[in-house]
């Protein structure tokens, strides 16, 4: 075999960890989605959720969970990072004149709509996780308990989600980021089934429909909380 | 018809070059474009003027050795048509056409139009062939091959090596020529033998030339004069990693 790192750095390796860590990413989203959904079966289901993520084999599954996401997101970024530098690199000289067919300002995008997102994860985790970033709405300040039915004092993280999408810059920070994951997963799903080397005749049509469908849906799915709380549908 | 043509110039590898705008008269529909070059070469040179350089050989759309960006398309506007095979009836009086090389770090400009296409030569010497032994030749048929596999390994035989999908890309990867000539001789049963280093070798050449990564924009495929499919980036995806984690190399 060759050098490891020979192959590890080759430009079709680097796709192959893009398109895995994306992919997995992409799962972490639709279980993320499930969990954020919980909020339209009222304060008891997504407290109660919230308490068994943090219980789950003794507190230590989420830890499980947080680490191997926090090497996934590395990887897919790292590689991004360098694979959109070589990328540049391969054409110095601009054309003065460009007619595209086939590109989309989602696939044109990926590196930009990436950037931005790794930023607003960071932000993200800020108000929600560690809540540094909007202090006055984190669930785990003092006098936002809640009581589950089986009598267990929890924090509220319903009261907290409500509570901050009543602020109508976090709403719309928010938004901005879903549309921007929308953009990234429009044309990621579809290639990256394409990297991992998909090439039946009848399933690959079909990835190329589902995959922009699944991506915006996601995006959708997320933002319907925001909306419905703007709304006054949940309160 | 008469047309405005803004050609890039440019006297040599490490000259600096510029867009010139030349008006070309009375062009008949019925020239080719390279033909329609031809009389504006004519028109340069009883003026004292340098034509144009521009490659071209079979003028037949089968040898690969043409190719220019015309208003911002690899060869020009029709799909699946070489430049030499484009006929002026594609454009009307008037128009502007913008004419540029293909652009890649790894196709340095010569002259003009002319690059320097000798790294996608140098990716075939990694194994872009098959190895026999010299001697009679073998009948005919002895190897079975099913028609699928040898109309599959047609589809891919068809690349002429012109280069197109590394000008369309936004990423100027060569991903679609060098997945053509893997994909080629991977469906043939003469490419099995050499077919674990195959994908290795000339990916990773592709790489030590600078091409860039594919981003599965697609717009190779839509560029390419022989209408090459992405199936076969897929394929060699998949070929790569077995010939890396797998291989005898
Ligand atoms: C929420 C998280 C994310 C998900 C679910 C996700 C998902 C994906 C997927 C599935 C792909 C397709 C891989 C392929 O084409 O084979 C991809 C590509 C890409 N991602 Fe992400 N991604 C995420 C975050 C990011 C971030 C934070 C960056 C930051 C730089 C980024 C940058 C890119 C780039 C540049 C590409 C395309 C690169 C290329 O094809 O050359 N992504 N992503
Ligand atoms: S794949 Fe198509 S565009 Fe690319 S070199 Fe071959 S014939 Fe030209
Ligand atoms: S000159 Fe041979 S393909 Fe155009």
């Amino acid at each position: 075999m060759r050098a490891f790192g020979e192959v590890w750095r080759s430009n079709i390796f680097q796709k192959w960890v893009m398109a895995i860590t994306g992919l997995l990413l992409f799962l972490f989203l639709i279980g993320h989605l499930s969990g954020n959904l919980l909020i339209f079966l009222g304060p008891e289901h997504m407290n109660e959720y919230g308490h068994s993520l943090r219980t789950m084999v003794h507190g230590a599954a989420i830890w499980l969970v947080r680490g191997g996401l926090l090497l996934v997101f590395v990887l897919h970024v790292w590689s991004a990072i360098r694979l959109s530098q070589r990328n540049r690199s391969a054409r110095p000289e601009r054309y003065a004149k460009v007619d595209s067919r086939t590109s989309t300002i989602a696939s044109r995008s990926m590196a930009l709509s990436g950037l931005l997102m790794l930023v607003y994860a960071i932000y993200h985790l800020a108000h929600f996780t560690w809540g540094t970033a909007h202090a006055q709405f984190y669930a785990g300040q003092k006098g936002w308990e809640y009581t589950l039915a089986d009598g267990i004092v929890v924090p509220d993280v319903y009261r907290m989600v409500i509570a901050s999408f009543h602020e109508p810059l976090i709403t719309a920070v928010y938004i901005l980021a879903m549309i921007l994951l929308g953009l990234h997963l429009n044309h990621a799903i579809a290639s990256a089934f394409q990297t991992l080397g998909v090439t039946n005749k009848r399933i690959v049509p079909v990835i190329r429909l589902v995959g922009p469908l699944l991506g915006i849906g996601v995006a959708i799915g997320f933002c319907s909380v925001p909306l419905s709380i703007i709304a006054g549908l949940v309160h | 018809m008469n047309l405005r043509l803004h050609i890039w110039r440019q006297a040599g590898p490490d000259a600096t070059g510029m867009l010139k705008t030349y008006d070309v008269a009375n062009v008949s529909e019925h020239m080719s474009f390279l033909e329609m070059l031809d009389v504006l070469n004519e028109d340069l040179i009883s003026k004292g003027e340098i034509p144009v350089a521009f490659d071209h050989d079979c003028r037949e759309g089968i040898c690969g050795t043409c190719g220019m960006v015309i208003n911002g398309r690899p060869h020009g506007p029709v799909a699946k048509t070489t430049v030499c095979q484009l006929h002026m009836r594609t454009f009307k009086d008037g128009d502007e056409i913008y004419i540029e090389p293909w652009r890649a770090r790894a196709f340095p400009v010569m002259r003009d139009l002319v690059v320097d296409r000798g790294s996608l030569d140098r990716i075939i010497q990694k194994g872009g062939f098959v190895s026999v032994n010299t001697g009679n030749a073998q009948d005919g048929n002895t190897i079975p091959i099913s028609k699928l596999d040898a109309d599959r390994a047609m589809d891919a035989a068809a690349c002429i090596g012109c280069g197109a999908c590394v000008a369309a890309c936004p990423n100027a990867s060569a991903m679609l020529f060098t997945a053509a000539k893997v994909g080629h001789l991977a469906s043939l049963p003469q490419g099995q033998a050499e077919r674990s280093t195959r994908a290795l070798h000339m990916v990773l050449q592709m790489d030590a030339e600078g091409f860039g990564a594919c981003t599965n924009h697609l717009e190779c495929e839509a560029a390419c004069p022989k209408g090459i499919s992405v199936e076969f980036i897929a394929q060699m995806n998949r070929d790569y990693l077995a010939s890396a984690i797998g291989g005898r190399d």
